[in-house]
């Protein structure tokens, strides 16, 4: 009997060793109480990593292959947000997310901006959905293993430049028009197409007619709420890059933004040149990299929006994406 | 807008030939009883005025009419009368007249229009139109006054609103970090709990096939190594050191909640006494407490507290100034640093030193710091209120506040409180003034 056990146990140890194959979670808290509970929720089906320190989790992920991490925000000595811009330089192909009891807005917009965090969690969390979120991350992060890691920020030639710009206000448009020409003089402009939608009906009918790399965004245009549109976009069509420029700021339509819009960039109004250039670039060469490398849109995947926007322009948005998927297809 | 227009009577003006016997009859007359004097005219031009107290001292002397009766006026009036033009404003009028007539007052004050004579105006008429216009001066001062102390009570309550929101993020995350394990351990002793209900039910089946002894020994030995799985599962997913550990974390946390929840209820002091007998060092615990998410990630605060009498005070006010104080030493240490605070009694006072080692004050701000609206946070970032409900919380206690500052060294600011800070007829003026936090 006690023999038969110690050949279980044995079992037990090589089905562990082997089982350095389980995706590994990485998680960081300068609450120890909250490493143990997680560790405890995880450890049966991942290998589980866990430190208070950010300093002490970087050096975790230059030696080690992790799959997910996940971070507090307020820490002592390296912020929950500078962590996550590190992670995305040391290995970029780790899924990052946030799990915070508060958070400011800076930290919001920094994780989006610098830290690209694919969800946003708040404490105290439900166990069903931070099992959920991170099983999701895993299994995305799996199927990234095989990748490459990124490529340094360069534009491939020959791929779609259409960016679509929904917003009323008219001197947005001249802004960003004006931008484009001054700082993408060297290399893009004459290459560069800006689209302009005032609302979302004329935005819908943009995307039937162009093949849309970007699209920048306000929140509100004119009494029409963009957010659900935004999260039906990226659901349906995760390689269009969306970068949100509003001077609307709210923490929960940024969290949501963030965790079933997956927008790419937020940017607060008014438009400043070098940040929105910079994240046009970066926002056009994500959109390249999708293509060539489909996996990676697995990366930016949310779910299927629950408030689906306005019906009639909702089937006019799945039309127009079946038939850019049949595009695709026959390409 | 008065005008002087409302002041002017239309008097037909003397001729500087009229005798003076005529002039004296005139003052005797009933339409002109009202005037002090009467004008001396001459083709439209003011040239003089005589009063009716000159004329009666011209009567009065032995044989007054007798010499004087026949003689022109024009040698008897005031030859620099008080020429007014009509179109001039009341408060004009009357700084001219006050500053040139003579006293007591005998005459009155002449009006021009167009350059020729419009009339006269009688200077205590004048005076009282200007006092009328005073009073309604005065009324509106004292309502623009109202508004402003209005609009100024509006503004301690958003700079209250401002702090509370501050404090209440604050406290949210201090109470969200022991929420978020406390919930999740306790889906996962669920979850055991759960497992552990199937390796009952696991057992049960196992003892009722022994004690019916009917079961086959496939059935049984299929049975036993059923259990024998579940058993390996939960020990190797809920391990007893594992479990106790967790058990042990729940417990804390809850605790944890529970002495944050009492602490912002010793802070507030929402169900006791407004005044009372209260241990300063309590009030600095409990606002060190509440302002513990602000202070534990920059500085490290050192207590020496001495031995304190009780201090008579309105607590949550004095609590909303040691917050005060010590957030600002936080948000005055860049990336770590030390606030020291130090309590000790003295006397009739009680003396609270809270020093911090951060960036400091520069001199030229250092008097204002007190003002209301002096903030050198950015704009939406601070009212610049704090300090100077701080101020008025101290002096209303009858203590006192010093500050001493050296850039790039520090800060202090040291508080003194009479021991009997409200004194039982001051109670009502604090209870008007009810605790900034409440």
């Amino acid at each position: 009997m006690s023999e038969e056990r110690d050949q279980h146990l044995i079992l037990r140890a090589t089905h562990n060793a082997t089982a350095t194959q389980r995706p590994t979670l990485l998680f960081v808290d300068d609450e120890e109480r909250i490493l143990r509970s997680l560790k405890m929720m995880f450890a049966a089906h991942y290998r589980v990593l866990t430190t208070t320190s950010g300093l002490d989790a970087l050096d975790i992920l230059r030696r080690e292959k992790v799959h997910v991490l996940v971070s507090d925000q307020r820490m002592p000595i390296m912020l929950g947000v500078d962590l996550l811009r590190q992670a995305r330089a040391v290995s970029p192909n780790t899924l990052r997310l946030l799990l915070t009891g508060y958070s400011d807005m800076e930290a919001i917009i920094g994780s989006i901006n610098d830290g690209e965090v694919f969800r946003y969690i708040n404490k105290p969390w439900k166990a069903d959905e931070l099992r959920q979120t991170v099983e999701e991350a895993s299994a995305i992060a799996v199927g990234l293993e095989s990748m490459p890691a990124a490529t340094p920020e360069t534009i491939a030639s020959g791929a779609s430049r259409t960016i679509l710009l929904i917003d009323h206000a008219p001197e947005t448009a001249s802004a960003l028009s004006t931008l484009l020409a001054d700082e993408f003089a060297g290399d893009l402009a004459d290459k560069l197409q800006l689209v302009c939608a005032r609302n979302l009906s004329e935005a819908v009918g943009l995307l039937e007619t162009h093949e849309i790399a970007v699209v920048i965004s306000e929140i509100h245009v004119g009494t029409e709420d963009v957010t659900p549109f935004l999260k039906t976009l990226k659901h349906y069509h995760p390689q269009i890059v969306t970068i949100v420029l509003t001077s609307f700021q709210d923490m929960r339509a940024l969290t949501e933004l963030i965790n079933q819009g997956q927008i790419y960039r937020f940017l607060p109004k008014p438009v400043r040149r070098g940040v929105t250039a910079r994240s046009i670039r970066s926002g056009i060469n994500r959109h390249n990299e999708i293509r060539t490398t489909p996996q990676l849109v697995h990366h930016h995947r949310v779910p299927r929006p629950e408030k689906e926007i306005q019906p009639g322009l909702f089937s006019r948005m799945r039309g127009m994406m079946q038939r850019m998927a049949e595009n695709g297809n026959a390409r | 807008m008065e005008h002087l227009t409302n002041l002017s009577m239309s008097i037909e003006p003397l001729s500087p030939m009229t005798s003076v016997s005529a002039i004296n009859d005139l003052f005797l007359e009933e339409r002109f009883e009202r005037l002090l004097s009467l004008p001396v005219v001459e083709n439209g031009r003011p040239i003089g005025v005589i009063s009716r107290s000159k004329m009666q001292r011209i009567m009065a002397t032995r044989f007054g009419r007798e010499i004087n009766g026949n003689k022109p006026i024009h040698s008897f009036m005031n030859p620099v009368p008080l020429v007014i033009p009509i179109s001039q404003s009341v408060e004009m009028a009357c700084n001219y007249v006050t500053s040139n007539i003579s006293y007591p007052i005998t005459e009155d004050f002449i009006l021009l229009k167009d350059d020729v004579y419009h009339g006269v105006g009688s200077v205590i008429d004048l005076l009282r139109s200007m006092e009328t216009r005073l009073m309604g001066q005065n009324q509106s001062l004292v309502s623009m006054l109202s508004a402003l102390k209005a609009s100024q009570a509006q503004l301690v309550q958003s700079e209250k609103m401002a702090s509370l929101g501050q404090m209440v993020a604050g406290v949210a995350h201090e109470i969200n970090t022991p929420l978020g394990y406390v919930r999740n351990n306790f889906e996962i002793s669920r979850d055991a709990c759960t497992q552990m209900r199937g390796l009952i039910d696991a057992y049960d089946e196992l003892l009722g096939m022994l004690q019916s002894g009917a079961a086959d020994e496939q059935a049984m030995g299929t049975q036993f190594s059923l259990v024998q799985d579940q058993r390996e599962t939960i020990d190797a997913m809920f391990s007893r050191e594992e479990m106790d550990g967790l058990f042990g974390d729940t417990f804390y946390g809850i605790d944890q909640i529970s002495e944050i929840v009492l602490n912002l209820k010793n802070f507030s002091r929402l169900d006791q006494a407004h005044v009372d007998q209260v241990d300063l060092n309590e009030c600095i615990n409990s606002a060190l407490l509440i302002a513990k998410n602000v202070i534990k990630h920059k500085a490290e605060v050192v207590r020496e507290f001495g031995d304190l009498p009780k201090i008579r005070c309105a607590p949550s006010q004095i609590n909303q100034v040691v917050l005060n104080l010590v957030t600002n030493a936080a948000q005055a240490i860049e990336t770590s640093g030390t606030i020291h605070i130090r309590t000790r009694a003295v006397g009739a006072f009680v003396y609270l030193v809270i020093t911090d080692d951060g960036r400091g004050i520069a001199p030229e701000n250092l008097k204002k710091i007190f003002d209301p609206f002096f903030t050198t946070k950015a704009i939406g970032e601070g009212t610049g209120l704090g300090l100077s409900i701080v101020i008025k919380i101290i002096k209303d206690h009858g203590g006192e506040i010093k500050v001493k500052s050296i850039p790039g060294t520090g800060t202090a600011f040291c508080i003194s409180l009479p021991i009997a800070a409200i004194r039982p007829s001051n109670a009502i003026d604090a209870q008007e003034n009810k605790g900034y936090l409440q």
